[in-house]
């Protein structure tokens, strides 16, 4: 899983709260390493195209399973429900499919932070302004999150 | 398509009361007086400003602006026409629009902005380093353009009716003289104020357009007694006295139509210039994350309504005006209506359905504001500023962005005085594009750093012609012909709206396969792709052209 390129234990210089993934992370040189979507070549890029293969699975399933199964079954799959008063297929397909699209991206938004944090990158205009370039002219600032 | 063969000019929604009434009149003036007032007060003059506003917008407002952006009259009023008329069909309609957020935020979002240019052709020429990849995006952007704003001005000229009546310009039906009004009025609104303007106006745009849709489906709900505090879920009990049309699944159109549809839409929002765009306005790459998440969650308040007012207004029409289905059944000009009429059928007040009508026109002109401004940035940055002359001013180019927004006007205003389709149809053809020559661009462009110059014209091109055949096919016979395809197994094999579905692996194969064949890009490039990907966080004006250039990635350096 960690591959050793250029990361010796002598690196440790900055106490213990860094994990092996930031260390990781930290030697690695991203502008080095291919980008190929079904052949990740860094340990980021691999645990994130985990998180968005099984997000994209899911989301298969939940946008275009409905609708297969009632091309397949329309029997059982327009039956009405109970309470809600909704034929079943209608009721997947109508709300169903853009509510988990949303869920799906909220759990996709908030995963991608956790892998974010896993690996010890902070956004945000502190840490990331440390090249400094004289570019950032726009200091105004919009609206913030 | 759905009743599109016997539209005329004269179109007129039958049972909707076309008169001039003040106070609706007074409402929509005052609207867009608020608009102009917003552009003025955020008026620009430079280029970096019109065209991402500076780079300062945040989460929950660059949301409101994806949200406004994307609502076009096609969501408004087109989506719940075709639920009513088409049934489970119109729901594609719903789960494509939606839905393709998600593969937009897990495959493009974040990389798009850390890529950092300032349009979609911007970014094509560069990965590729074709001017000619630019050209054909650019092309292809004002296609978009052009083709989407069709079903935006059918839309403004139906609901224009029921505020101002008959203007009368001599010489045009009703419906037509009100296609020219309003798209008068949205260029000139459009040529005073850039795309900062736009931008703060979106989030206001947003707010009326779901205040107006939602206020009108309670009322309408309330007062007929369909539903109370939740039509979204309460519509589902009155399905079943409904004719059976409404929800019956395939009657209407085959399964292959469904699906063909549903993936056009989802490819097509993923390619789609303008939406793209919103990207570049965020500070950074998890801003433009949560903003998608809050896009979509902007857009499902509308969506999951949409097929409950297509529930009350199926009922309303069939109880005081006639069958809504079979023949003469509900026309297309009725059901683009059909959110209105409803509201007018369940008799509430004449201004409270002139605040639903001017939602449907605050929601298309947010939507043509960013579809000409991608346009004319195309046309100004991409062909004229890149191409023609390296050297224009920034004056000059602003010029010829403001010039080519009123050209872009003028030809929407022509297809649209006699439309080939229904709003939502319209809409489609311009998803179909996007999809087929856009999409698969960005998405191996940044997913396969091998993907190089000569597969992508490859790809684009071979995109282009999967989609322009189907449209000679299906929609130049309604300008030209008898309204009937010319060849009825294309039409059914690859449906203009849905041709995405045949143009997306086709494209993808013949730009895999031709890059293989050829030389891999430089490593310059592939250094780009790779910092599109990389975790490292960059700074608000970066793009990944700079980053990638210096040795901005390597260890040790932050």
């Amino acid at each position: 899983m960690v591959d050793g390129e250029g990361g010796d234990a002598s690196t440790e210089t900055d106490g213990g709260t860094v994990t092996g993934a930031a260390r990781n992370h930290r030697d690695t040189n991203y502008l080095e390493r291919e980008v190929n979507l079904l052949n990740p070549s860094t340990p980021f890029m691999r645990d994130h195209l985990r998180v968005v293969w099984t997000g994209f699975v899911a989301w298969a399933l939940v946008v275009f399973g409905p609708v297969t199964l009632t091309f397949v079954a329309p029997g059982p799959m327009t039956a009405r429900m109970p309470v809600l008063g909704f034929p079943l297929h209608y009721f997947l397909v109508a709300i169903g499919a853009p509510g988990g699209a949303l869920v799906l991206s909220f759990w996709y938004a908030r995963k991608r932070d956790r892998l974010d944090e896993k690996y010890g990158i902070e956004h945000g205009r502190g840490p990331g302004t440390a090249a400094g370039d004289g570019s950032a002219v726009a200091a105004d600032g919009g609206a913030d999150e | 398509m759905t009743a599109g063969a016997f539209l005329q000019s004269g179109l007129l929604p039958e049972g909707l009361n076309v008169s001039f009434k003040l106070a609706p009149a007074v409402l929509v003036v005052a609207m867009l007086a608020l608009f102009l007032g917003i552009g003025y007060a955020f008026r620009v003059a430079d280029t970096e400003e019109m065209w991402v506003a500076g780079r300062s917008i945040g989460n929950v407002e660059n949301g409101m602006a994806i949200g406004a952006n994307w609502m076009s009259a096609a969501s408004y009023l087109g989506m719940a026409a075709l639920i009513a008329l088409s049934g489970f069909y119109g729901l594609a309609f719903v789960v494509g629009w939606s839905a393709g957020y998600f593969i937009l935020l897990i495959f493009l979002a974040a990389q798009m902005r850390r890529f950092g240019k300032y349009t979609a052709p911007d970014f094509v020429g560069d990965r590729f380093n074709s001017d000619a990849a630019r050209a054909i995006a650019a092309v292809t952007t004002f296609l978009i353009g052009f083709v989407y704003a069709i079903g935006q001005a059918r839309g403004m000229g139906l609901v224009g009716l029921y505020i101002f009546g008959d203007v009368g310009i001599p010489g045009l039906s009703g419906y037509q003289s009100m296609v020219v009004l309003m798209m008068a009025i949205t260029v000139g609104y459009l040529t005073l104020s850039g795309m900062m303007g736009a931008t703060k106006n979106m989030a206001v745009q947003y707010v009326i357009l779901i205040v107006a849709f939602l206020v009108g489906l309670y009322a309408v709900g309330l007062s007929q007694g369909y539903s109370t505090a939740l039509p979204q879920i309460e519509y589902g009990a009155m399905i079943g006295s409904l004719s059976s049309e409404f929800s019956e699944p395939f009657v209407n159109e085959s399964y292959y139509l469904w699906i063909a549809t549903a993936f056009s839409l989802v490819v097509g929002t993923c390619g789609l210039p303008h939406v793209l765009v919103r990207f570049y306005t965020v500070e950074n790459e998890r801003t433009a994350r949560w903003s998608t998440v809050w896009g979509l969650f902007f857009i499902c308040l509308l969506y999951l309504s949409a097929p409950a007012f297509a529930a009350f207004g199926t009922d309303l029409y069939s109880r005081n005006i006639g069958a809504v289905y079979g023949d003469p059944g509900m026309t297309s000009a009725a059901g683009d209506v059909i959110v209105v009429l409803a509201t007018q059928l369940a008799e509430l007040p004449e201004w409270f359905v002139g605040l639903v009508a001017a939602g449907g026109i605050a929601a298309a002109i947010a939507t043509v504001s960013g579809l000409f401004i991608a346009g004319s940035s195309a046309i100004s940055h991409d062909i004229y500023a890149n191409i023609v002359n390296e050297d224009a001013s920034q004056r000059r180019q602003v010029l010829v962005g403001r010039a080519s927004i009123v050209a872009l006007g003028v030809v929407t205003t022509l297809a649209a005085l006699d439309p080939a389709a229904p709003i939502a149809a319209l809409v489609s053809y311009a998803f179909s594009l996007a999809g087929a020559v856009l999409f698969p661009m960005f998405f191996l462009g940044l997913w396969w750093e091998n993907t190089n110059r000569q597969g992508a014209l490859a790809g684009m091109t071979t995109g282009l012609i999967v989609w322009t055949v189907p449209m000679i096919n299906e929609v130049l016979p309604t300008y030209v012909g008898s309204g009937e395809p010319y060849s009825a197994t294309l039409a059914a094999a690859v449906p203009a709206i849905g041709s995405a579905l045949i143009a997306v692996p086709v494209v993808f194969a013949v730009t895999i396969g031709v890059s293989l064949v050829t030389d891999e890009p430089d490593m310059e490039t592939k250094r780009l792709v790779r910092q599109c990907h990389s975790p490292e966080p960059m700074t608000r004006m970066q793009s990944a052209e700079d980053v990638a250039a210096t040795d901005g990635g390597e260890p040790g350096d932050d």
